[in-house]
């Protein structure tokens, strides 16, 4: 199935802002941050469609996946 | 302080706190050991000096009996990380009620001016009165004990509290320094001015890498009294680190909570700034006075694009493995490193730049720098200036200064530098005044008559109880964005319990980057007071500690005054609800008002409570 998973501030460095990608049929998001190598201590925020979902969350065909780091402070 | 017990809960009078009363108009200097009456007293901070002001009830906060504490807090200068915190509290010349009596207030910074001050023996200093001249005061330890030797400041007047700082380093070695800038000094027309603390990175390169205590005007305050600047000098105490403590120190560096902090070349998220990255998905980084347009303008100040141009420095405060300062300096044509211009964190960066119209970052770091040489606090002053050009923006028939507008760079640095000199009294008085005067508040930016911090009040309805400033006082704000958490019973928990919890770093002495999310309920400063002072205290004893002294500050909020009107987000808010913003609608009339009637029914038994064990009417 197609992702559209779309990156934000530090993980965009040596990866991309956004970008289609295949995965196997209900895929979870703990794969595709597995996938795309991401440090799991800076991943803050996940949405699907921007809703807010969680790390074990499966997507489906089409899902536009978003992927944030934290947000603590300032 | 002087430990003579493992319990500070069961016996806190048997822990004493060095303490000195300096009464400014006579001279006169009072030195005691006060024991503590309870946990907050002996964690420090405005856990402790909340307890004194609410002993004097002011009306105004420019007199002589409002006094100015200092204080640090009990981790302060000690081996755990962070522990670099100096307090200062007083009723707030800025903050007030409708009513128009002063809140108490305090303000919190680093800088090593904290553990020095620590050093010299005193674990607070009290200033009564105020001075008929400029003076400075130097703290030392001597064999008797902690000394003030309170002396001239005509020569310091009107320098830049950098300037005060690099003066005074000349003269005392192994020292470091609190100082107002010329905001302070003018405190009659400048009601936010803060206090600048020292730090090794400056005394060594010159450079102006000083850190601020800047809410509610404490350097106002501190200019009231006539006292341009502090010295602590004291050597530095070595005391060994523990296998307890390191362990701490390790997790606070590898933790979760301290990794977005982090360099990016470490791994991390690079620092506050990163907040931009975050917001600007849901379109909730604040423009042009808090009305973001659902477009890309906020991206010019991402760090990818900033770093095309500018060179950027990772550093850290002295002896903290957090590597949180991002510093900007000019890039010159060869590639090399240019002048200093100031420190990206999220709320000044904002504040002075996008929210204000600005998109260039030099011009939004030379802004943050005029502002951090004259005193001022970043986050009132960016709000009042966002105000004010809100208000020309709307009102091109009958201008302000000028007609100054939204990106205006030239005309708002000038504004900056003559609101610090006392010229602008108007914007040096803050965005509550400055909106009564013109008639019209909805779009004035404050809570309680203190300006909010670089959240949209869209995405934070605590703001509304926080009790000294929006953000680092209530920790909710970023709880919509980062959980997208909308029922009532999550917030009333968050505001009632769990993210009050933030102030228990304005107690202790420690950075809230400590454990930003946890507070200070947590086994590693367990352990740390176990290991350092041989307390024994839990985590809930911790949290009840942090809950009474939050819970002290509404009590006092609403004994100068503050009506349950005044618990509101700034109107515009709900009257003009943005459509740009992708956030559920949380900040509607009907859901503050169900919601207010939640919290108060959970604070109100609370509240009734502790003025009865604090015997406070």
């Amino acid at each position: 199935m197609t992702l559209t998973v779309k990156l934000y501030g530090v993980f965009r460095i040596g990866r991309f802002k956004e970008k289609q990608l295949e995965f196997a049929d209900g895929v979870c998001i703990d794969e595709v941050v597995e996938h795309l190598q991401l440090n799991r201590q800076l991943l803050g925020i996940i949405l699907i469609n921007d809703k807010h979902a969680n790390i074990t969350s499966t997507l489906a065909d089409g899902d536009t996946l978003a992927l944030l780091p934290i947000l603590e402070g300032g | 302080m002087q430990i003579l017990t493992t319990d500070p809960v069961k016996e806190p009078s048997r822990i004493l706190y060095s303490r000195c009363v300096l009464d400014l108009q006579s001279g006169e200097q009072t030195f005691n050991d006060v024991p503590c009456s309870n946990l907050e007293d002996v964690l420090g901070g405005f856990g402790r000096s909340f307890q004194q002001l609410a002993k004097r009830p002011l009306g105004e906060a420019y007199c002589d009996e409002n006094p100015l504490i200092i204080n640090t807090g009990l981790l302060t200068g000690s081996t755990a990380m962070t522990g670099m915190r100096t307090y200062f509290s007083a009723y707030s010349p800025l903050k007030q009620s409708l009513k128009g009596l002063p809140a108490a207030i305090w303000s919190a910074g680093s800088g090593k001016f904290g553990a020095k001050f620590k050093w010299t023996g005193l674990d607070e200093l009290i200033l009564e009165n105020r001075s008929d001249k400029p003076v400075y005061l130097v703290i030392r330890p001597t064999e008797r004990g902690p000394q003030i030797d309170v002396k001239p400041a005509e020569h310091l007047c009107g320098l830049t509290t950098h300037e005060k700082i690099m003066e005074l380093q000349q003269h005392y070695e192994n020292a470091h320094f609190a100082a107002i800038g010329p905001a302070g000094e003018n405190w009659h027309q400048v009601l936010m001015g803060s206090i600048a603390l020292s730090t090794e990175n400056q005394l060594r390169s010159g450079e102006d890498k000083q850190r601020f205590a800047g809410r509610g005007g404490m350097g106002s305050m501190m200019g009231y009294k006539n006292v341009l600047a502090l010295v602590a000098q004291a050597p530095d105490q070595k005391k060994p680190l523990s296998e307890a403590v390191k362990k701490v120190n390790t997790n606070v560096v590898k933790g979760g909570g301290a990794a977005r902090l982090q360099p990016i070349k470490r791994g991390g998220g690079g620092g506050t700034w990163a907040a931009y990255d975050v917001l600007q998905p849901f379109h909730a980084v604040p423009v042009n006075n808090f009305r973001p347009q659902g477009n890309d303008l906020p991206e010019r100040m991402l760090r990818e694009n900033v770093d095309k141009d500018y060179d950027l420095e990772s550093s850290a405060c002295w002896r903290c493995g957090i590597t949180c300062h991002n510093y900007v300096y000019e890039k010159k044509p060869d590639g090399s490193r240019g002048e200093f211009l100031s420190k990206f964190d999220y709320e000044p960066l904002n504040l002075l730049s996008t929210n204000i119209g600005i998109h260039d970052p030099g011009q939004g770091a030379r802004l943050i720098q005029a502002c951090d040489l004259m005193g001022m606090d970043a986050i009132s002053l960016g709000v009042t200036l966002s105000y004010l050009l809100a208000w020309n923006e709307r009102h091109p028939d009958k201008p302000l200064f000028d007609g100054v507008g939204f990106g205006d760079y030239e005309k708002i640095r000038e504004l900056i530098l003559a609101t610090g000199k006392g010229s602008c009294p108007d914007i040096g008085s803050g965005s509550m005044r400055l909106s009564q005067k013109t008639g019209e508040t909805d779009y004035a930016y404050h809570v309680k008559g203190l300006e909010i911090a670089a959240y949209q009040p869209e995405t934070n309805p605590g703001y509304i109880w926080a009790i000294a400033g929006g953000h680092m006082t209530m920790g909710t704000y970023g709880m919509l964005i980062r959980e997208g958490k909308t029922d009532f019973d999550s917030w009333v928990d968050a505001i009632t319990r769990d993210k009050l919890q933030i102030v228990g770093f304005d107690m202790i002495g420690l950075c809230k980057f400590f454990d930003i999310t946890k507070g200070i309920g947590t086994q590693m400063v367990v352990d740390c007071l176990k290991s350092d002072f041989n307390l024994e205290v839990t985590e809930e004893d911790l949290r009840a500690a942090v809950h009474r002294a939050f819970i002290l500050g509404l009590i006092m909020e609403k004994r100068q005054g503050y009506t349950e009107a005044e618990y509101a987000l700034p109107a515009e808010v709900a009257k003009i609800p943005n459509p740009h913003i992708k956030i559920p609608d949380i900040s509607n009339l009907a859901y503050i008002e169900q919601l207010s009637q939640r919290v108060w029914a959970e604070f109100k038994p609370d509240m009734e409570t502790v003025a009865k064990e604090l015997g406070l009417k």
